[in-house]
C-alpha cells in the first residue's frame, strides 16, 4: 500500500509554498510566457501559411504546403529535438543564453519557444485558410471593384471578418499551447513541467509532485476558458449578431484537441 | 480585318465609354461569349437580358476585369481594361493598374455584397477613405449626401444584416457612387430581392439613369422601358439583338427573343 505524502503534495499545490519555491516561480512565468509568444508565432506565420497556400503564384503555394506537411506530419517532439541539439551541432546557432532587460532566456527556452511556435503555424494555417474560406467570395468582388487590391481588401475586408471565425478555434489552440510547452522539458527548458521534475529528482515523489503539477496546468487551462468565454461573447455582442460557440464548460470538458 | 485594327481604338471617340472589340471569352470548351462588338456611349443606359447560362453576366463583368477574356480588346473610357498590348500579344495588366482602372467603374451585384463587419455609413466611406485617401470628414459628408440620396439617412449606423434586401441594395449603389465613376454596371441588381423591395431599388436606379452611363443586366422590363435607350438580347454568347426597348417589345426581329421574351413577359 503506497503512503500519499499529503504534506509534500499540499507543499507544492498550495500557491503560498509552492509559488516560494523559485523553481516553480519561473517554471510558471516561462510557462505562461512562451505559451503566448509561440501562439502568436503561431498565428502570424500561420496567416502567412493560409495566404501562401491561397497564393495564384505556385512556389509559393508549394512553399506553403510542404510547411504545413512536414510541421503537422512529424512529432513536435522530433522537432524541437532536431532544432536544439541538431541546430547546436551543425553550429549554424548554437542557441546561446540570452539577455536583455535583466532577463536571462535559455537556449533551451529559446528553441522550445522556436520548435513551439512553428509547430503551431501549421495548424493555424488551416485554421485562418478555413476562416478566409469562410467568408463570401462576393466580400472580395466587391471590394475589389471598389479599386481595392488583393492585400488591401484582405486586410480590411476579409480578415476582419475571418477573425470572428477564426477566434474560438485559436482558443482552443492557446489552450493546447499552454499544455503543451511541457513538452520543453526534454530539452531541459526550464517551464513549470521541468521544475517539478527537478523537485523529483531531489525527493523523488513522482505520485504526489506530478498531480500537484496537473493542478498547474488545470487552473491555467480553466482561466483561459473563462478569458475565452468573455472574448467570444464580446464578439458576439458587438455587432448585435449571435455567434453560435460552444459554452465555457462544454469546452472546459470537451474532448478534442490535437 | 478588325483584329488588326489599332489599339487604343476606343480613345478616338470621348464620347464612347465601353467598347468591345470582337471579344472572345471560354470556360473550359465552353464558348461564353462569341466575337462580342459593342459600343455604350456616354450617358446612354444599356440593359442586357438573356437566358441564364447566355454570357450577359460574364459580359459585364469582364468590364471591370472580374472575369479575364481571351481574346479581342475591351476599353473603357478609351483605355483597354485589364491588358496591355505587347507585340501583338495581350498580356495581363498588374494588380495596381487593374485596381485603379476598376476604381473608375461603379459595379452592384445580385447578392448586394455590403461588407458585413461595416455600417451603412462605414461600406460607403471605405473605398474613398482608404484608395481615394480622401480626408475623413470629407468622405462622411459625401456619404451622408448619398445615403439622403437613396433614401437612407436614418440607417447610417446599421449593419447589412439589419437591412432589408432593398435597404442593402441602396446602400450597395451609393456605395459605387461614393467613388464616383463614370459608369455603373448593374448585375441582376433585383434578383435576390423580395418582390415588394424591387420598386425602391428600381426608383434609385431610374433616377440614376438620367445622369449616368449604366449597364444593367436585368429582367425587368419596366425598368427596360421606362429607363433604357437600348437594350441587348444575348444568347450562347451573341448579342443576337441591339434594339430600342420599344422596337424589341412590338417587333423582335430574331425567333429566339420572341421566344424569350414570351418567357419572361408572363
Amino acid at each position: 500500500m503506497y503512503h500519499f505524502d499529503w504534506q509534500v503534495f499540499w507543499q507544492y499545490l498550495w500557491p503560498g509554498t509552492a509559488l516560494a519555491n523559485p523553481l516553480i516561480r519561473t517554471g510558471l512565468m516561462v510557462t505562461i510566457v512562451v505559451s503566448v509568444i509561440s501562439q502568436f508565432m503561431g498565428v502570424v506565420l500561420g496567416l502567412f501559411a493560409a495566404l501562401g497556400k491561397m497564393s495564384k503564384f505556385g512556389p509559393l503555394r508549394w512553399l506553403a504546403d510542404a510547411y504545413i506537411w512536414y510541421f503537422r506530419g512529424t512529432p513536435l517532439l522530433v522537432q524541437m529535438a532536431l532544432l536544439f541539439f541538431g541546430l547546436g551541432v551543425t553550429h549554424i546557432y548554437d542557441f546561446p543564453d540570452l539577455h536583455f532587460l535583466g532577463l536571462s532566456v535559455s537556449g533551451a527556452i529559446q528553441a522550445g519557444m522556436l520548435a513551439l511556435g512553428i509547430n503551431e503555424g501549421a495548424y493555424m494555417a488551416e485554421i485562418v485558410r478555413a476562416g478566409i474560406e469562410a467568408i463570401d467570395p462576393g466580400q472580395m468582388e466587391a471590394a475589389k471593384s471598389l479599386g481595392m487590391s488583393y492585400g488591401m481588401a484582405m486586410r480590411r475586408i476579409v480578415l476582419p471578418q475571418a477573425a470572428k471565425v477564426i477566434i474560438p478555434p485559436l482558443g482552443n489552440e492557446f489552450n493546447n499551447m499552454m499544455k503543451t510547452t511541457s513538452i520543453m522539458q526534454v530539452i531541459s527548458a526550464a517551464e513549470l513541467f521541468y521544475a517539478y521534475t527537478q523537485i523529483n529528482a531531489r525527493i523523488f515523489k513522482p505520485f504526489e509532485l506530478f498531480i500537484a503539477a496537473s493542478f498547474y496546468y488545470l487552473a491555467m487551462t480553466t482561466v483561459w476558458s473563462f478569458i475565452q468565454a468573455r472574448i467570444e461573447a464580446g464578439l458576439g455582442e458587438r455587432k448585435g449578431e449571435a455567434v453560435k460557440t460552444p459554452g465555457m464548460f462544454e469546452r472546459a470538458f470537451a474532448k478534442g484537441g490535437h | 480585318m478588325a483584329s488588326l485594327a489599332a489599339p487604343g481604338n476606343g480613345s478616338i471617340d470621348p464620347d464612347v465609354i465601353v467598347k468591345f472589340e470582337k471579344v472572345n471569352k471560354y470556360f473550359g470548351a465552353l464558348h461564353v461569349l462569341q466575337d462580342i462588338d459593342l459600343e455604350v456611349r456616354k450617358n446612354e443606359v444599356v440593359v442586357i437580358i438573356g437566358p441564364s447560362g447566355s454570357g450577359k453576366s460574364t459580359l459585364l463583368r469582364s468590364i471591370n476585369h472580374l472575369e479575364t477574356i481571351n481574346s479581342g480588346h475591351i476599353y473603357v473610357y478609351g483605355r483597354m481594361i485589364g491588358y496591355y498590348e505587347k507585340k501583338g500579344q495581350l498580356h495581363e495588366e498588374s494588380e495596381k493598374n487593374i485596381a485603379r482602372q476598376r476604381a473608375e467603374i461603379g459595379m452592384v451585384f445580385q447578392r448586394f455584397n455590403l461588407f458585413q463587419h461595416q455600417t451603412a455609413l462605414e461600406n460607403i466611406i471605405e473605398a474613398p477613405l482608404n484608395v481615394r485617401r480622401m480626408p475623413r470628414k470629407q468622405a462622411e459628408a459625401e456619404g451622408e449626401k448619398l445615403l439622403a440620396r437613396v433614401g437612407l439617412s436614418d440607417k447610417r449606423d446599421q449593419y447589412p444584416r439589419q437591412l432589408s434586401g432593398g435597404q442593402q441594395q441602396r446602400v450597395a449603389i451609393a456605395r459605387a457612387l461614393a467613388m464616383k465613376p463614370g459608369l455603373m454596371l448593374f448585375d441582376e441588381p433585383t434578383s435576390a430581392l423580395d418582390p415588394e423591395m424591387i420598386g425602391e431599388v428600381l426608383d434609385v436606379m431610374k433616377e440614376l439613369a438620367k445622369e449616368m452611363t449604366m449597364l444593367v443586366v436585368s429582367h425587368e422590363m419596366g425598368f427596360a422601358r421606362a429607363a433604357a435607350d437600348r437594350i441587348l438580347f444575348i444568347d450562347e454568347g451573341r448579342i443576337i439583338e441591339d434594339t430600342t426597348p420599344d422596337e424589341l417589345f412590338t417587333n423582335p426581329r430574331e425567333e429566339r427573343t420572341k421566344a424569350f421574351l414570351s418567357k419572361i413577359l408572363h
